[in-house]
């Protein structure tokens, strides 16, 4: 469903000249499965995602979502996947339901086939309450619903979340979570970073580690304990990160010296 | 681009905007509120005023003659002063200068008075100011010879009374107008009763009067008055009317969080843009015409009170605008408003947050203003040059259309339109170019300095130059030669003349394009298009420009003849061309006037500009902006519009070769055989008597050679197909180029190939 083929990003900084955000990486996803990404504040999974959700262009390498290119097919791709990130917010001055409607019109679906969606996904969501409430009045587990129907209004193939659950509390991240495992089970291939260890034990089919913009390590959960005979996820990434760093060090040692 | 795309995405803004309490407050309540506020404190004010009377200081009453009296009972006498005017004046009368003041202290006694605002004004008669005036008047009647009575005029001047006023002071010049109008009549009385003591008919002071009669019908005056009113105020509104809602669509959007949710959806760019570009139309529009009609009711209401308070309408012509007069104005509104809208789109696209839009206002205001104000004076008429002025054109056009000159208007329609219609387009561009860019929608605040952002510019440049750079390249050139314009008079020889173009072509065009590839690329052959071209393209543009030539000498006396070269263009160029013609040698012309200049024109141009240009990922609009910038380079606005087109030619020949020389060549030939046109025309007669086939393509008259109807046939055909010729060349395209050719591609095929895949993924 998803190939990431040595999908390199720097950025343009005034001060430093290029910026690598992402060193070449590589994976796939397949449909009714869970990817993790895993890995600290600036380990280049914003960007990763970014990328697949077209919202930026690769500087190297590529990227296909179902058959289709990220950087030359971007319209094609948004079709096909529902993108929920901490930087897609909800409007302020929508109710939950025009805000739905909306994108469900501008991703071409017919006024009937539309109106079923929204009801059982409004229903599955438990959205009916709010579904006249502005924006603006929402709090932030509703703002992540409305994201959520927003998503997945069009019935897309691939959904990728870029932490979902940061900012909620315990009870609504584990509705969150039940509800991406839900989608899963549906089929539908899903691209889900966060930087939780638990979430990510808990709910994906496949890891990725990620720091600075390298895949450490990949794999189901069984294969990365198996590998570096460490059973405990949270250790496994330490010690994976730790070693990354050192590595780091000793070659910045082996030139100055 | 779909419409229902866009026509979901207007009807989202226009209702969030219009849930957003400032919005409405800004485009519906203030106006409604503010004139009928501004309209009545205006009358209060009005009212205020208009009770007060002028306090004025008369010194020397004593002084006075005793007939004609000028005053009576310590004010002026009825006969020179009406009782209206009276009132307006608090008239204090001193017989001789107030003690311990002497004449010589006057001056300064009278600033204090004035600066204090005792008085706003203060007339002093000399104390000798009678008796003069009567030793005057009997000097005329003793004297017997006319011619005598004049000397003894001016020799025995009588000292007149000196007024001291503020002109700075508004109060008080119009208290020197209503004393001033006072004392006129008396003279005239003085006057007058000398010419009845010398039996002079009264009727000799005036011989003749001049009579001026008003050929303006009531409404064209009405028209001139509105004409310059109006459309000024709705222009500022409609510009106000766009920026805000522009800013809160894009730059409060990104702040908001919610762009990317918008960017990550089908929508492509461009219907963004569209949609969101008619949003803010439609609030520029909306502001505009309310406050359009809040203002009129208002002035409508206030000018007829006005007028019942003065008491006569006589001098107050402004009644309600003529409703031709509103048509046009809101007819003239959709092109402005769509040009504002899209410049506030662009750079509210641009703005990070709503803070920062708010900055760019001033800027936009300050490029837009004098645009407005322009046609405001006298002197500005509509005519080719001013035509191609974005804002100014349209205004002037709407002013020649409100005072219903329609034929005159008619020919300036489609420049007018045009510059504007392709200012909303380039706008437009530049807006979805934003939405496209990940560097503008993702900015964060960086530390920036004028040091740190050369190193960046030469430590991190490409091969080739940006598009900011070629744009600020393009701007450089047009202030160079704009400095350059402002030394150079002209010179009087050949030599003076060659030395000049040459130089200037080289210092300001040719090195500066050489010197910013060097510094500003990483591979200045690449930039410049140093590339050896398939030799095939030689013979072929040579060709194309021999082809060209008839059409564009066509081109150029159309031009001509639509809009004429003003007196003053027309002297330089008759200067320049009796120096070109009296060159010694011909060789030399064509090295400073075809050769120089093709190649500093096309290293700048078809070079480091058109290069950087290409980045954009349009072909087509690389060509088009280097065409519009080789044209402003050009100093008289009829060549400007020839080498436009030229232009479009020359950039076409360089993309589709992938290299400089060819449009070299062609620029060179093309200014060769104009050069050697003008120079050996003379002989053209002789040599179609000779030969009489060649009659049958050129013809030569008193006004110079003009080529007949077969051979600009000819020239159209070998055009089109040279033209066709250069198309089929395999032509390097740039990275943007190709992506937009696939994503061009992909954009007509997103439902079928939606529609493919999801069967694919279902079975």
């Amino acid at each position: 469903m998803i190939q990431v083929h040595e999908l390199t990003k720097s950025y343009e900084d005034l001060r430093r000249g290029a910026f690598v955000a992402l060193a070449g990486i590589s994976f796939e996803a397949q449909a009714g499965q869970i990817y993790g990404l895993l890995g600290p504040n600036g380990a280049g999974k914003t960007t990763a995602l970014r990328i697949l959700s077209t919202m930026l262009q690769p500087t190297s390498g590529f990227a296909t979502v179902n058959g289709c290119d990220v950087l030359t097919q971007p319209a094609l791709v948004r079709r096909q996947i529902g993108f929920v990130s901490t930087n897609t917010a909800v409007y302020d001055r929508m109710t939950a339901w025009e805000m739905v409607e909306y994108f469900g019109r501008l991703y071409g679906l017919q006024p009937d086939h539309l109106r079923e969606r929204m009801d059982s996904i409004f229903a599955r969501l438990q959205m009916n309450e709010i579904r006249n409430l502005l924006g603006a009045k929402m709090s932030t587990g509703m703002k992540q619903k409305v994201s959520i129907a927003r998503a997945i209004v069009h019935d897309p193939p691939v959904l990728i979340f870029d932490e979902p659950t940061s900012g909620l509390d315990v009870l609504v991240a584990r509705a969150l979570l039940n509800t991406v495992a839900e989608l899963r089970d549906q089929g539908k291939c899903i691209v889900f970073s966060t930087h939780i260890m638990r979430e990510a034990e808990r709910l994906c089919d496949r890891i990725a580690i990620m720091h600075r913009g390298h895949i450490l390590a990949e794999g189901t959960h069984e294969e990365l304990s198996d590998r570096n005979d460490e059973p405990d996820l949270e250790e496994l990434f330490f010690q994976l990160i730790s070693q990354h760093d050192q590595c780091d060090v000793d070659t910045l040692a082996s030139l100055t010296s | 681009m779909s419409w229902s795309n866009i026509k979901w995405i207007f009807l989202r803004e226009v209702r969030d905007q219009l849930r957003d309490r400032r919005t409405i407050f800004t485009i519906v309540v203030l106006p409604l509120l503010l004139y009928p506020l501004l309209g009545m404190s205006f009358l209060q004010v009005a009212q205020f005023q208009r009770e007060h009377a002028t306090p004025v200081l008369l010194l020397g009453a004593s002084a006075f003659p005793d007939s004609p009296p000028l005053l009576a009972d310590d004010a002026f006498a009825k006969e020179f002063c009406p009782e209206k005017e009276a009132n307006l004046l608090d008239l204090t009368v001193k017989p001789s200068l107030p003690e311990n003041v002497t004449a010589e202290q006057l001056p300064s006694w009278a600033e204090e008075r004035i600066q204090d605002g005792e008085y706003d004004a203060i007339v002093y008669f000399p104390t000798e100011f009678a008796t003069k005036l009567m030793e005057f008047r009997q000097s005329i009647e003793s004297s017997s010879e006319p011619k005598k009575s004049e000397e003894a005029g001016v020799t025995q001047a009588t000292p007149g009374p000196q007024l001291f006023l503020n002109t700075a002071s508004d109060k008080s010049r119009i208290a020197r107008d209503r004393v001033a109008n006072v004392l006129r009549r008396w003279r005239e009385t003085i006057v007058a009763e000398n010419l009845v003591d010398r039996q002079v008919p009264l009727i000799a002071t005036k011989p003749f009067q001049v009579v001026s009669t008003d050929v303006a019908r009531e409404r064209s005056r009405r028209a001139a008055v509105w004409s310059k009113i109006l459309p000024f105020v709705v222009l500022v509104w409609a510009l106000t009317g766009a920026f805000y809602p522009a800013i809160d669509l894009c730059a409060g959007e990104k702040e908001r969080g919610t762009m990317e949710t918008l960017l990550c959806s089908p929508a492509q760019r461009s219907e963004i843009v569209w949609g969101k570009l008619l949003t803010i139309m439609t609030f520029s529009v909306a502001t505009s015409t309310l406050n359009l009609l809040s203002m009129g009711i208002t002035g409508a209401f206030v000018m007829t009170r006005i007028v019942a308070m003065a008491g006569d309408a006589a001098h107050i012509a402004i009644g309600a605008p003529p409703l031709a007069a509103v048509g046009w104005l809101l007819l003239a509104l959709l092109p402005l408003s769509a040009l504002f809208s899209a410049l506030s789109l662009a750079i509210a696209a641009f703005a990070r947050s709503s803070k920062e839009g708010q900055y760019y206002l001033m800027p936009l205001l300050m490029i837009t203003l004098p645009l407005m104000m322009m046609p405001l004076m006298p002197s500005v008429e509509l005519d080719l040059g001013m035509s191609l002025i974005p804002v100014t054109g349209v205004m002037l056009l709407l002013r020649t259309l409100i005072e219903g000159r329609y034929v005159e208007a008619l020919l300036y329609v489609v420049p007018v339109l045009g510059v504007t219609a392709l200012c909303v387009l380039l706008a437009l561009r530049w807006a979805i170019h934003q939405f496209n860019d990940e560097s503008v929608l993702f900015r964060e605040s960086e530390q920036w300095g004028l040091g740190i952002w050369f190193r960046h510019m030469i430590r991190d440049r490409s091969d080739t130059p940006t598009v900011s750079a070629a744009l600020l390249f393009g701007a450089l050139l047009l202030v160079f030669r704009f400095v350059l314009s402002l030394f150079g008079g002209l010179p009087d020889s050949w030599d003076g003349y060659a030395t000049v173009t040459a130089v200037s072509l080289v210092a300001t065009i040719g090195l500066p394009a050489i010197i910013f590839a060097v510094i500003f690329t990483r591979n200045a052959s690449q930039t410049l298009l140093l590339h050896v071209p398939r030799l095939t393209t030689l013979p072929m543009v040579v060709l194309l420009a021999i082809a060209l030539h008839p059409l564009a000498f066509l081109m150029s006396d159309i031009v001509t003849q639509l809009y004429p070269f003003s007196p003053e263009v027309t002297g330089q160029l008759h200067v320049m061309q009796r120096l070109i013609d009296r060159a010694p040698n011909a060789w030399m012309v064509l090295l400073v006037l075809a050769v120089t200049p093709a190649i500093c024109e096309e290293l700048a141009f078809r070079g480091f500009i058109l290069s950087g240009l290409r980045h954009m990922g349009h072909k087509w609009l690389a060509i088009l902006v280097t065409s519009v910038l080789f044209g402003a380079a050009h100093s008289v606005i009829q060549q400007s519009l020839t080498a436009c087109v030229m232009g479009v030619i020359l950039g076409y020949i360089a993309i589709q070769t992938g290299s400089l020389l060819p449009a070299i060549l062609f620029h060179c030939v093309h200014n060769s055989l104009a050069m050697l046109l003008s120079r050996f025309h003379e002989a053209l007669p002789d040599l179609i008597a000779q030969y009489p086939i060649v009659g049958f393509f050129v013809t030569a008259s008193d006004q110079g050679p003009a080529y007949q109807w077969p051979t600009v046939v000819l020239s159209v055909w070998l055009t089109i197909r040279t033209l066709q010729w250069f198309g089929r060349q395999q032509y390097e395209h740039t990275r943007e180029e190709s992506r937009q050719e696939a994503l061009d591609h992909q954009a007509t095929n997103v439902s079928a190939r939606f529609v493919v895949n999801e069967s694919c993924g279902q079975s």
